[in-house]
């Protein structure tokens, strides 16, 4: 009697488990390194194959831990003179783990004074978000911060 | 025209010519992803979201952006702006279905 009843309990614990799915869809599933690929595929369309460098002159600011993953400031400041010899073309901004990667590209002109662009995006879960900036010089510089999501922000 | 509701501001209100204000454009908009189903019929919601932001200044643009849908709902674009005169801001946003939201500020330097 004691053996079938536990036999049973297996059986109906398998069971359950078998039903149960995982019930937190974050943004579609995309197969492995697609999301890297992506990525690296959208720095080389703009850089041409250019060599980005990590500088300190791009200040990129996200929290670290975000509270709400659909409403995630972002902020990026270059430290640049915008003159018309030497200014931010462009700040990309990178959201390295979204099913698109792509946030924003931001075209600046020497008219803005100081380099900066802010908003708030969507992330869908923990990830690095990267600022790419490209100058009136031809170099690319980038700056990246690691923002950990407790609630996915695309579901 | 839809009327999304949308507004820019300027940081801070009283500026001189050549200070650099803050400029920031707001618009209400769902900036759907195109990954979200609908809770009740099941359906996809299709992917709605602002995707060209041009700011412009006496009619001469001074920043253009080329947006995607990971930008979070009714979203807002910050960039700064040095007041090389009297004159009168303009953004234009546009959507993936082609819908165009606009909106003016006229800039008034003090001195």
């Amino acid at each position: 009697m004691q053996r079938r009843s536990f036999l049973r309990g297996i059986g109906l614990a398998a069971a359950a488990t078998a039903v149960v799915k995982p019930s937190l869809v974050l943004a579609a599933e995309a197969p492995k390194g697609a999301n890297a690929m992506a990525l690296d595929a959208a720095v080389k369309a703009i850089t041409g194959g250019k060599a980005v460098v990590a500088s300190p002159k791009v200040k990129l600011k996200a929290p670290e831990i975000a509270e709400n993953g659909a409403v995630v400031p972002v902020t990026v400041e270059v430290d640049s003179p915008m003159t018309e010899s030497d200014y931010v073309k462009a700040i990309h901004v990178f959201a390295t783990k979204n099913s698109n990667v792509r946030c924003a590209d931001v075209m600046l002109t020497p008219a803005n004074g100081v380099a900066m662009f802010a908003t708030r995006i969507k992330l869908g879960s923990s990830q690095e978000v990267m600022a790419l900036v490209e100058t009136s010089k031809g170099e690319f510089l980038s700056a990246s911060q690691s923002v950990k999501v407790t609630i996915g922000g695309c579901g | 025209m839809a009327g999304r509701k949308a507004l820019i501001k300027i940081k801070p209100k009283k500026y001189k010519t050549g200070d650099v204000v803050k400029v920031s454009f707001m618009v209400m908009h769902p900036m759907d992803t195109g990954l979200r189903k609908d809770k009740k019929t099941g359906e996809v919601i299709p992917a709605h979201y602002i995707n060209d932001v041009k700011f412009l200044f006496n009619d001469k643009p001074i920043t253009v952006m080329k947006t995607w849908e990971s930008l979070s709902t009714n979203p807002v674009f910050t960039i700064n702006f040095k007041v090389p005169c009297e004159g009168e801001l303009k953004v234009i946003a546009k959507d993936n279905k082609g819908e165009v939201i606009e909106k003016s500020k006229k800039i008034k330097p003090k001195g």
